[in-house]
């Protein structure tokens, strides 16, 4: 009978302990404008494009799984708003002419904006 | 009386004003201390809650608007004020516009009963202790009507259960009432006050300690804090019987909710804690030489610091259960407070009638 009485009044004591203890730990909230979370390293953002080094084989508009992404008429661009970031084009380009960023703020407010284009 | 009361009066004789100015004015200075200390306490209240939970929730809590976020709950306050009057269809008009009011004025209605100091006690009644506890029932009434008149099944729901909750709770509430009555001989706070006034040991938490943990429980469910805020749950009833209410009428409600918690902080203080009496049994301000009205002066603000202390506390407490229990369900808390509060405040009664008794004998 007194048991059953002082478990819970025990547990509840214990509550309060457990979560006056975190407020003691170190914040988990980051103040996103000013401080970024650090990126993997295979994180894959905004595609680069070494212009110098492409050959204009052709593989990567081949191995992209949508159709008027990748461009190669007579510039390269690609359109990043269709991009679904899978990687493909980099992983096979043979001349490593291709490369993720870790940039991920990609929003514009004109959708032009997000087709890279070869001199740039 | 108190030498406020007095100097008031004779400047006011001086001055040769008529009677019921001088009457009429002094209820007026002291709806304007109540009213500017209302909104004071509220606006540090709302920010510092938020503040405080994210402390304990490894959150930032506020930090953009003023500096670590001190001026969030003013510009919240504005974007209240600004909004647009939103009426849903199917409400009763009449009750739906009284509601948000009847919340709002039993409570700060309340706020003149508690003697903030042994100078400042904005409405002394024999009585106080009983009106306290009528005028209080009055809000319980007006979520009933803000959950009738929305026309809403999750608001009836919120209504239904704040006043099922309420008048489960205010019985424990009113026996631990009696209980502080039988200790103290009287119904009227400023003496139940004066007479704890010697040591700690006078307080009445000290024989009471089960009132004090009785009447802490039955407020936390009439203030509807969080183990026991049933009536706006917000994961099942959305926000409960206020979730139709938006922008100066929805303010309402929360300015009402933060004032009650606060003042049935400083309640539980005046009643248990010695209410605006210092712990050490003499005021810093006796021990200097000063001119008596200075002295009474700084006395004053001693003691309004001191129940100030011991309500903070309070409301620490209670947030503090706020960020680390989860809520109950209806049937457990009717049954929590029917069939657990109820009956031990009544053996308090007679554990208090004894005391008493002893005391008296011996
Ligand atoms: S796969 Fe590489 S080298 Fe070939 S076209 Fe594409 S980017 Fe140029
Ligand atoms: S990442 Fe995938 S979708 Fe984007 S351009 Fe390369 S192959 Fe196409």
């Amino acid at each position: 009978m007194i048991k059953s009485f002082i478990l819970p009044i025990k547990e509840l004591i214990k509550g309060l302990y457990t979560v006056f203890k975190n407020g003691f730990k170190k914040r988990v909230t980051l103040e996103y404008p000013e401080k970024k979370k650090l990126l993997n390293n295979n994180f894959r953002g905004k595609i680069n494009y070494i212009k110098e080094n492409c050959i204009k084989c052709g593989i990567c508009q081949n191995v992209c799984p949508l159709i008027s992404c990748i461009k190669i008429d007579t510039d390269f661009s690609i359109d990043l708003s269709q991009c679904i970031f899978c990687g493909n084009c980099v992983e096979n380009c043979p001349k490593n002419a291709l490369y993720f960023t870790k940039e991920y703020e990609l929003a514009v407010n004109n959708k032009e904006k997000l087709i890279l284009k070869e001199d740039n | 009386m108190s030498i406020f009361y007095l100097i008031y009066i004779e400047f006011m004789i001086r001055i040769n004003a008529p009677h019921w100015l001088i009457f009429a004015l002094w209820h007026l200075i002291s709806f304007i201390f109540i009213a500017i200390l209302l909104v004071i306490t509220v606006i540090i209240l709302v920010l510092f809650e938020r503040k405080y939970l994210a402390f304990y929730t490894r959150r930032k809590g506020p930090n953009r608007v003023g500096t670590y976020g001190c001026l969030q709950t003013i510009a919240d306050a504005i974007k209240l004020l600004f909004k647009e009057n939103i009426e849903p269809k199917n409400i009763d008009k009449m009750i739906y516009y009284t509601a948000p009011l009847l919340v709002f004025s039993p409570i700060m209605t309340v706020w003149f009963l508690i003697p903030f100091t042994s100078g400042i006690i904005p409405f002394d009644s024999s009585c106080s202790l009983l009106l306290f506890m009528a005028i209080l029932s009055i809000p319980i009434l007006a979520t009933l009507f803000a959950g009738f008149s929305s026309g809403n099944k999750y608001s009836l729901i919120g209504g239904l259960r704040a006043c099922t909750q309420a008048i489960s709770s205010e019985i424990p509430l009113f026996l631990c009432l009696i209980s502080i009555s039988i200790l103290s001989g009287s119904m009227n706070l400023d003496s139940i006050v004066k007479m704890q006034n010697d040591s700690i040991f006078q307080w009445y938490i000290f024989p009471n300690i089960l009132g004090f943990i009785i009447f802490f429980i039955s407020a936390l469910i009439v203030m509807n804090r969080t183990p026991f805020d049933l009536p706006e749950a917000e994961s099942e009833l959305t926000a409960g019987y206020h979730s139709e209410y938006s922008g100066m009428k929805f303010a309402m409600f929360f300015l009402g909710e933060y004032a009650l918690t606060f003042i049935l902080s400083a309640f539980i203080a005046t009643l248990f804690l010695g209410g605006y009496n210092s712990p050490m049994g003499f005021y810093i301000s006796d021990l200097l030489n000063l001119p008596i009205i200075f002295q009474e002066f700084l006395k004053n603000i001693e003691q309004f610091i001191w129940l100030m202390l011991k309500t903070g506390i309070l409301i620490l407490i209670i947030m503090w259960i706020r960020a680390s229990y989860p809520r109950l369900t209806t049937e457990k808390t009717l049954i929590f407070s029917w069939y657990i509060l109820t009956p031990l405040a009544i053996f308090n009664i007679f554990i208090m009638a004894i005391y008493k008794l002893l005391r008296s004998i011996l």
